[in-house]
């Protein structure tokens, strides 16, 4: 009879015993969560009070980073979406850092993946931020080059530059977060290097007259330069 | 209007005879092929649940030239602005509603307001340059008319006449304004009869022949809110927001074209909308407060105008004014009594009086801030401050129109 209430009270007892063991962690884990929504709080009325300070929403708005947002429907104000990215990273910081306080080995794991990953995802951001403007730049260039040189398409070039280049900066913000990145590449070679080869097929299939005359008319041209022989040869 | 008569330095365009609707609108149809037209509706949403609103729907269901219809929604509730949209549905052509208190639009303002470009109040002008914005982010149309939403007589043949002069490939104008008698039993439309009229010809007694006065002058309805424009023009002119909308938006159109593209046109034989109360006592409600505004907006035009006012200039003023406007009464009675309408000439007379002291109070609000521009700035000037702009606000229509 003992040995049977033995062999039912062992493992409760194992199970009291881990959770004796496990309260404290669940404890720390608690406060670093409430210690980690209060700083994070904090930094975010900081932050958004700095950015108000220095008058980011406008310089925001000047260089399109407002747009940016608006036509992804996200119509909060610069400084506050700045503000929320800050509180929920540290909001995930502080997750990351209680779980590991849990001192469990497949979620100490996955929490050293994470701050593993942290640099790769910060270069991301900003290679989509830096070539969002940088796209922008070149498009604004292209578009103002060729309506002053008098083409009629110009705002199709210029869309279509930007359409190029803003598949470049995805396809490299895609590679720099590592998903699946040798499908990126590939899709990437082969829209690229299609576009580029239709491209050369149409300026060189449309422009094979175009380009016989030129031809010709450097080499009319340049006969016509040589220096006449006044001799006469038999 | 029976006559043919050229008024002033700007052309008239007479109805003459009965021009068919018909013609006009497959006329209109041709034009806009090439010139597409865009109609602006600045609207509360108290106007639909009245009996203008419904009956304009009506009229406009049947009209096919258009391109787009921009309805500003003002004073509406998430719930409102639904109902508008399935209102509006009957019209054919593309009709998208800005709705002015929804949270993506109330974004648009902050942003504005944040890089300094002040929109002013809420009303018909705010309302009126959002939807020019909207207009020009679509790219879409080349001629914008604009006309009220409390129009109780409303039929497509205003519209098509007011159109007809800018979409018009041949004739080159850049702005037409409607005009119209306002009479039921008796004549309504003070400000412009017994105000507008008198005041600008006092202030010619003063100073002399003057070019906007006679621009001014010229306007049979200066205060008509009915008119069309190229959409060139929305992206140059100011746009006041106070009461001085009418008289500030001629202004603008006096400096930045030549009254020889300026046209006004005979929409309609009588034109029957909400009155205003005239609020004698009450400089900042009713018509004293759109006196005051009117005024104002004149002064600042004739002193950006290189007009030097004075204290005594004002003084003449008023009483050159009150003579004038006495002499108008005396020609509206016997206007009105040959046409058997009912004319009180107490009440005429009283409202001479308020306008006068109305004019002294401009005068001095004047006075002390000469500066105090109610404009807000032109869709150049905002581009070049936020380039952005039209892409955020045709973003937030579109959104808006599209949300459930």
């Amino acid at each position: 009879m003992t040995d049977f209430l033995d062999l039912i009270l062992e493992p409760l007892q194992e199970v009291f015993h881990a959770i004796r063991q496990f309260l404290p962690n669940l404890l720390a884990m608690l406060v670093i969560l409430i210690i980690g929504i209060l700083v994070a709080r904090v930094l975010r009325a900081i932050l958004v009070r700095f950015l108000t300070a220095i008058k980011f929403d406008s310089w925001s708005d000047r260089m399109g980073v407002t747009t940016l947002m608006r036509k992804s429907d996200l119509w909060a104000k610069p400084s506050l979406a700045l503000g929320a990215i800050l509180y929920w990273i540290m909001i995930i910081i502080a997750l990351a850092m209680g779980m590991s306080a849990l001192k469990i080995q497949a979620v100490d794991n996955l929490v050293s993946q994470f701050f593993m990953y942290l640099p790769r995802a910060f270069s991301a951001i900003m290679i989509l931020l830096v070539g969002y403007m940088l796209t922008g730049f070149v498009s604004r260039a292209v578009l103002i080059a060729a309506v002053n040189s008098g083409y009629h398409y110009a705002k199709l070039l210029a869309e279509a530059i930007r359409l190029l280049l803003t598949v470049l900066v995805l396809a490299m913000v895609l590679e720099q977060l590592q998903v699946a990145p040798g499908i990126v590449l590939a899709a990437f070679s082969i829209i690229f290097g299609g576009i580029v080869l239709a491209l050369a097929i149409s300026f060189g299939v449309g422009g094979i007259d175009a380009a016989k005359r030129m031809i010709e008319r450097e080499t009319g041209e340049k006969r016509t330069e040589e220096p006449k022989d006044d001799v006469e040869h038999i | 209007m029976a006559d043919f008569y050229q008024t002033g330095i700007i052309t008239t365009l007479h109805k003459l005879g009965k021009p068919s609707i018909e013609r006009l609108e497959a006329e209109l149809r041709d034009f806009s092929r090439n010139r597409p037209i865009a109609l602006v509706l600045p609207s509360l949403y108290s106007e639909f649940e009245g009996p203008a609103m419904p009956g304009i729907v009506k009229e406009l269901a049947k009209v096919n030239y258009l391109k787009e219809v921009i309805l500003v929604l003002d004073k509406a509730s998430e719930k409102e602005f639904q109902r508008v949209r399935e209102f509006m549905s009957p019209i054919s052509a593309d009709v998208r509603i800005i709705h002015n208190d929804g949270k993506r639009i109330t974004e648009i303002y902050e942003t504005l307001a944040r890089n300094g470009l002040e929109t002013g109040h809420r009303g018909k002008g705010r309302s009126a340059w959002l939807a020019y914005g909207y207009v020009l982010a679509r790219g879409l149309s080349d001629v914008i008319a604009l006309h009220d939403c409390d129009i109780v007589n409303y039929n497509r043949e205003m519209l098509a006449r007011l159109c007809y002069p800018v979409a018009s490939p041949t004739l080159d104008y850049v702005f037409c304004k409607g005009f119209y008698s306002r009479v039921t039993n008796k004549m309504h439309g003070r400000v412009t009869r017994l105000l507008v009229t008198p005041f600008v010809r006092s202030i010619q007694q003063l100073i002399g022949p003057h070019g906007f006065l006679l621009f001014l002058d010229s306007f049979r309805y200066p205060l008509s809110g009915e008119f069309s424009m190229t959409t060139d023009m929305a992206r140059v002119n100011r746009i006041p927001w106070d009461w001085g909308l009418e008289v500030g938006s001629l202004a603008e159109v006096y400096r930045n074209y030549s009254p020889r593209r300026i046209c006004q046109v005979d929409i309609a034989e009588t034109y029957e909308h909400k009155h205003q109360e005239l609020s004698p006592d009450d400089a900042e409600k009713g018509l004293m407060r759109m006196t005051i505004d009117i005024c104002k907006s004149i002064f600042r035009t004739l002193a950006s105008e290189g007009v030097v006012f004075s204290d005594g200039f004002f003084k003449s003023l008023s009483v050159a004014y009150l003579r004038c406007a006495e002499d108008t009464i005396m020609k509206y009675e016997a206007d009105a009594a040959i046409n058997g309408l009912a004319f009180d000439r107490h009440e005429e007379a009283k409202a001479v009086e308020a306008f006068t002291r109305a004019i002294m109070q401009a005068s001095k609000a004047f006075m002390e801030n000469p500066m105090g521009t109610p404009l807000i700035p032109n869709w150049n000037r905002v581009m070049s401050a936020i380039p952005g702009i039209l892409d955020m606000l045709k973003k937030a229509v579109d959104m808006d129109n599209k949300s459930e």
